[in-house]
């Protein structure tokens, strides 16, 4: 590693634990700190560890229990006690009052088990997302004292995920996830989710970005939506075989506020797809599926306004000039929702005159960053977890892609999805925006994914993207065939 | 209050969850509004316009849940009577105060379908509070004007209840914001088409001065009752009522809100219920017009 | 509520940011002040949790250790009681040979010897304890408990605890009152003498006073006791007046000419009541032994070296770690350099709720065992996260009268890396010095964690059903 000017420190203090996000918020504002060079705030796992010395630090001994930090700048005396106010105002905030600061009520619940307990009858749902590997006892917890649970974790081993969702059965309760990142329950936005209106329509989905593209686009059109039920990518597996799409299908026919449900997944498993599809043909309410590869989601969300007899609006888009003329088809998909990542390269595949599997999209199995010959389109999706192992994902951290957008070829066209909503960055624009600007592509499209009521702000955002020369579109479909198309 | 302050600019950013009652009003034009009401737990607004609704509730996440609140997350601004504000383009804005929707709920859920002979059965359940107005002459032509289907009586009924009691939500409207949502919702889930018919006929009647009769907020709420919006706790006893859950926790809380409220809403509905079933067991709704 | 009957209140575990996005919905959330599990228990704590039978076992097993009904019954010598083939004393805690054995325990074993006659001076009895002529082998085994050194002999006179509802019993000696006893391993001529009279006076006189009352319900008198301020381990002053209270007319009856000596002898030793509450809590907890699946402890026990845990589902098994050196108040000159490991059975109070877990009824000691009424209150919530049930008879006034934390479950201690609070006497380190002082000490995490990853290699696959 560079010499660095000035001092270096790595500690560790032992049983001090935060996640993993809030401990990325305490490295960036010790980082920007004058002077600082290198601020790594991290609980000690084997990645973090690994990560301090590829740095060039030394660290003691550690646990994955113990916050490691590794500090190199001019001033890393101010640094620590900076580090010492960050923390402190971590363990202040409501829910991570520690045993000793118990107030009126006790000290915060240190499981799931005893929250539940204390929230009482009013308890409806637990939204787990702490590491993987300790999915299993919060989830258990949530599902022996009645509640649904939504797990936004990923790495919870596909057995675990089994034995969580027949227990769920048995309890009669919805296990959402692993890995889910998107749930809607009556206008309550879980993990990633846009606000939407109230309104007819419910959604299963196998695939949060997916269900996130194809609400936002029934939110822009007027119609609403009563619940997303998000069940996990895998639950369509022959692994799991459905347990929870046919669940959450079984609710929202049950459900008064659903008339018509949308059930998007990646194309499952044929014995997976033959229990849903038998669920589906006893229901009363219709359904619409929206399977990403053989169906696109914007025709999706397309059929279902059919169905409900409202109408199909053009949807907004705001196409700029290419700055020079890409070579054709030379797509650089740059992608941090899986499902919108596989939808674009299907489409730019499916280009008149390209071979087949003419492109690579980085998707569980495939190498991480994988190329592939020049003159074709190469998608990655850094939601993956190949990429968010050990760092948060890209629709809250765009460090990744900023750095691969400086690194598109001058002939090429960079596109790209920006998901709005609850969770997301609250200013995506804030930080692409500019690198959409610098980026060297020959064109750069964005697709947008989101409502006008996010947080964000739909147009707000568009215009910070069309300001930067990008071109704009709401439908991920649309936008990957306009960049497949300039010419 | 969750607010985010940002360098450059000088508004405090809160957000709420908003019903989808008052939409219309946060997604119009900017307009003009003044605090009508301040307490604890909240602040009423009321927006300049000549259409309803005209009021909107900010309230603390703890306090009951009016049909036109958008509930604050955290503690409420402290605001004072006459506060000036503005509501529309997306935004509620007191001073420097700039508050959004960040998700929306409904406020006239669909109960889904409910079977005549469950709803009579839960509707044993219904046991009255202590309605401020019991007793009064105009609510028992209101019931048994709706039992016998005299549509003068229901409306003659209506006209002397608009109004009537003390308050910023008087009693009388509280029964008829009851009776009214009752009728719309529960007539459509049983298919008693006339039940929806008569909600139709009260809904003209109350609306068509209420602004002159009652006091804003409660305007206000009975234009939201005519469209079937009412708040959770109504909702809930309605959900159980269609038997989609036990009726007694429902009625309990919705007893428990307010001084005498809870229990004029309740009294709204056990007459709205009684209604309904009478139309049930007349049959086909097919022919409205006979109904004198 | 059904999940989709309208918004809900959210239990939140993990990602604050997440909290955070509901908090700005006005989504009423119940965060969890989450933290990774004990290091290297994450696999163990998936295999134990997947185990189909855990959750039925569990329910089963609280419910027996709660529901038992613990009597006092009689009050007999050891060698009645017990089988103690001579040469064989028991001892407090997990096994333990003379070699390992501590200053206080060696210090007891030795007064046994001289007790029952088995050596004829300190020399003679270390000579015959290193030798290994006499067996040793833990309370535990034998139904019985003991407090400290927990040293039985077959002349010493026990309380015997039946079980009304689950039928089992169990026995403790008793209490020889505080300063230098046997238990604390004094074996000096004023604590012969003292055993002497307890085999001659006190113990026939006890014996004779339960059987004219009747059986005596143990487990309503700790009940009234958490209620006046006792947590029934280093405080048990309300429990022995009621217990004086039952018994003074029968011991008058039965012996008048010794009632008096009897009397004050009870009635200036604070803990005479431990001893039977031990028992109490003794039975209750082997009520819950032996359910296949079942993670809770069922024994908490210190012999001055190791402390030691066993646990419902894998029988008689002992997992251990070194004994920790309390922290707490000295008395006179002693510091805690003097100071032994713990030890003792009395952590079977722990087991079935009270002691530690009640310190909130308890707010007369707090500071003797260090702190305030706030830490005290604190220690008893914090143990309402590992375990399994709130005592049904056992409540406390500060919270409100809820019961007391009752049940550990090997998977909470390990989920949350909460031991259990245990309460205790400190002995002191050099034979025959007795008690130093009292406080609080912290069980040793590995006896958990072995006891969990033993759990996990007994552990049903819920995929080979």
């Amino acid at each position: 590693m560079s010499s660095a000017a000035g001092e270096a420190a790595v500690l560790v203090r032992a049983g001090v634990y935060h996640d993993s996000v809030a401990l990325m918020r305490v490295s960036r504002a010790l980082s920007d700190l004058p002077g600082m060079d290198v601020a790594l705030v991290a609980m000690a796992t084997e990645l973090n560890l690994a990560m301090a010395r590829d740095l060039g630090f030394t660290p003691p001994p550690a646990g994955p229990a113990d916050l490691l930090v590794a500090l190199r700048g001019r001033d890393v005396a101010a640094a620590e006690r900076e580090l010492d106010r960050l923390l402190a105002a971590l363990s202040s905030a409501p829910g991570s009052s520690s045993y000793g600061m118990a107030g009126a009520e006790g000290p915060a619940p240190r499981t799931t088990r005893s929250a539940a307990a204390r929230a009482g009858e009013d308890a409806g749902v637990a939204l787990v997302s702490v590491p993987g590997e300790h999915v299993l006892p919060e989830a258990v917890d949530a599902i022996e004292a009645g509640l649904d649970v939504m797990i936004f974790s990923d790495g919870v081993p596909v057995r675990q995920e089994v034995l969580l969702k027949r227990l769920a059965a048995e309890r009669g309760v919805l296990v959402m996830g692993p890995d889910c990142g998107t749930a809607v329950i009556a206008g309550v936005g879980l993990g990633f989710a846009n606000v939407l209106r109230p309104g007819p329509v419910g959604v299963v989905a196998a695939s949060g970005t997916g269900a996130q593209q194809v609400t936002s686009l029934l939110d822009l059109a007027g119609a609403g939506v009563s619940h997303v039920l998000g069940v996990g990518g895998r639950d369509l597996s022959r692994e799991v075989g459905g347990l929870s799409a046919v669940r959450a299908l079984r609710l929202l026919d049950e459900d008064p506020a659903t008339e018509l449900i949308v059930l998007v997944s990646k194309p499952p498993d044929p014995e997976a797809a033959r229990a849903v599809q038998e669920v589906v043909e006893s229901l009363r309410t219709p359904v619409v599926p929206a399977l990403t590869g053989r169906d696109d989601l914007t025709e999706a969300a397309e059929r279902a306004l059919r169905t409900l007899g409202a109408p199909v609006p053009v949807w907004p888009s705001w196409p700029a000039p290419a700055r020079r003329s890409p070579k054709p088809g030379a797509v650089k998909g740059l992608y941090a929702g899986g499902t919108l990542c596989a939808e674009a390269a299907a489409i730019v595949a499916a280009r008149p005159g390209a071979e087949p599997g003419a492109f690579v999209a980085a998707g569980p199995g495939a190498e991480p960053g994988a190329r592939h010959g020049s003159g074709s389109g190469e998608f990655v999706d850094f939601g993956d977890d190949a990429y968010t192992r050990g760092r948060p994902h890209p629709m809250i951290d765009p460090a990744l892609r900023l750095d691969a957008l400086a690194r598109v070829g001058p002939d090429e066209v960079a596109l790209l999805d920006v998901v709005l909503g609850h969770g997301a960055d609250p200013d995506p624009a804030a930080s692409l925006a500019p690198a959409v600007a610098r980026c060297p592509a020959a064109a750069v499209v964005v697709a947008l994914v989101g409502t006008e009521g996010d947080p964000q702000g739909l147009h707000r955002q568009a215009a910070a993207f069309r300001e930067a020369g990008a071109s704009v579109f709401v439908s991920n479909a649309q936008a990957a065939r306009y960049a497949r198309d300039l010419r | 209050m969750t607010v985010g302050t940002r360098a450059r600019r000088p508004h405090v950013h809160a957000t709420g969850a908003a019903s989808t009652a008052v939409r219309p009003l946060l997604d119009a034009p900017r307009r003009a509004a003044r605090v009508l009401a301040a307490f604890p737990a909240g602040a009423y607004l009321q927006v300049r316009t000549d259409r309803e609704p005209s009021v909107i509730a900010l309230l603390a996440p703890g306090a009951t849940r009016l049909p036109n609140a958008v509930l604050l997350a955290g503690e409420p601004p402290r605001l004072t009577v006459g506060h000036e504000a503005s509501v529309g383009d997306g935004a509620v804005r007191l001073g420097r105060l700039s508050l959004r929707a960040s998700r929306w709920w409904d406020p006239a859920p669909p109960l889904g379908e409910a079977d005549p002979a469950g709803l009579r059965e839960a509707a044993a359940g219904l046991t009255p509070g202590e309605p401020a107005l019991a007793g009064e002459p105009a609510v028992e032509l209101l019931a048994s004007g709706c039992a016998s289907g005299r549509l003068l009586d229901v409306l003659t009924a209506a006209e002397r209840l608009v109004g009537l009691g003390p308050g910023l939500t008087p009693s009388g409207d509280d029964v008829l914001a009851g009776l009214m949502v009752t009728l719309r919702l529960l007539g459509a889930a049983t298919g008693a088409g006339r039940a929806v018919w008569l909600a139709d006929w009260l809904a003209a009647t109350v609306t068509y001065d209420a602004r002159t009769r009652t006091t804003p907020l409660s305007a206000t709420l009975l234009h939201c009752a005519a469209l079937g919006q009412a708040s959770p706790e109504v909702a809930a006893v309605l959900r159980a009522l269609a038997g989609r859950g036990p009726v007694e926790p429902a009625l309990r809380r919705l007893h428990g809100l307010g001084h005498t409220s809870g229990s004029d809403l309740a009294q709204g509905i056990g007459i709205g219920v009684r209604s309904v079933l009478a139309f049930c067991s007349q049959g086909s709704p097919s022919s409205s017009g006979d109904y004198t | 509520m059904t999940l989709l009957s309208g918004p809900p209140r959210v239990v939140t575990a993990g990602v604050d940011l997440l909290r955070e996005a509901l908090d700005a919905q006005a989504v009423p959330t119940t965060p969890v002040d989450w933290r990774p599990p004990l290091p290297g228990t994450a696999g163990a704590l998936a295999r134990v949790l997947a185990d189909p039978r855990r959750r039925a076992a569990n329910a089963r097993a609280v419910d027996r250790l709660t529901s038992s009904r613990p009597l006092l019954v009689s009050v007999r010598r050891a060698s009645e009681l017990l089988d103690l083939p001579q040469p064989m004393f028991l001892h407090a805690g997990p096994p333990l040979d003379w070699e390992r054995a501590s200053g206080p325990m060696r210090g007891a074993l030795i007064g046994a010897m001289l007790l029952e006659g088995y050596a004829l001076d300190e020399e003679d009895a270390r000579a015959r304890l290193e030798s290994g002529a006499v067996r040793l082998e833990p309370c535990h085994h034998h139904r019985t408990v003991g407090p400290m050194a927990g040293v039985v002999s077959p002349s010493m006179w026990m309380f015997e605890v039946r079980d009304d509802v689950h039928g089992g019993v169990a026995y403790c000696s008793l209490n020889e009152g505080l300063g230098r006893v046997l238990r604390y391993g004094a074996f000096g001529p004023e604590v012969l003498d003292r055993l002497g009279w307890m085999d001659h006076v006190l113990g026939p006189v006890l014996s004779a006073a339960v059987e004219l009352a009747g059986p005596i319900d143990l487990r309503a008198l700790a009940a009234q006791a958490l209620q006046m301020g006792d947590e029934l381990h280093n405080r048990n002053r309300a429990a022995t007046s009621l217990l004086l209270r039952e018994l003074a007319p029968y011991v008058v009856n039965a012996a008048p000419g010794h009632a008096a000596e009897v009397l004050r002898f009870v009635g200036g030793n604070d803990h005479f009541f431990l001893n039977p509450v031990m028992a109490a809590a003794k039975v209750s907890a082997d009520a819950a032994r032996d359910v296949p699946g079942s993670s809770l402890v069922v024994a908490m026990a210190r012999n001055g070296t190791d402390f030691g845990v066993q646990v419902s589902g894998l029988g008689d098994r002992w997992f251990t770690g070194p004994a920790g050196v309390p922290d707490g108040l000295y008395l006179g000159a002693y510091g805690p350099a003097d100071a032994n490991p713990d030890i003792g059975d009395s952590t079977i109070t722990e087991t079935a709720g009270l002691g530690g877990f009640a310190m909130a009824a308890a707010p007369a000691i707090v500071r003797f065992v260090g702190g305030d009424v706030a830490d005290a209150v604190a220690a008893t919530r914090s143990m309402y996260e590992i375990t399994l049930a709130e005592h049904p008879a056992y409540q406390i006034p500060a919270l409100g009268f809820r019961g007391t934390p009752v049940g550990i479950d090997l998977t909470l201690v390990a989920r949350t890396g909460l031991l259990p609070v245990v309460n205790t006497g400190i002995a002191g380190r050099v034979a025959g010095t007795g008690q130093v002082g009292a406080g609080l000490v912290s069980p040793p995490v590995e006896a958990f964690t072995s006891a969990l990853r033993a759990l996990a290699e007994s552990a049903l696959d819920p995929f080979d059903q």
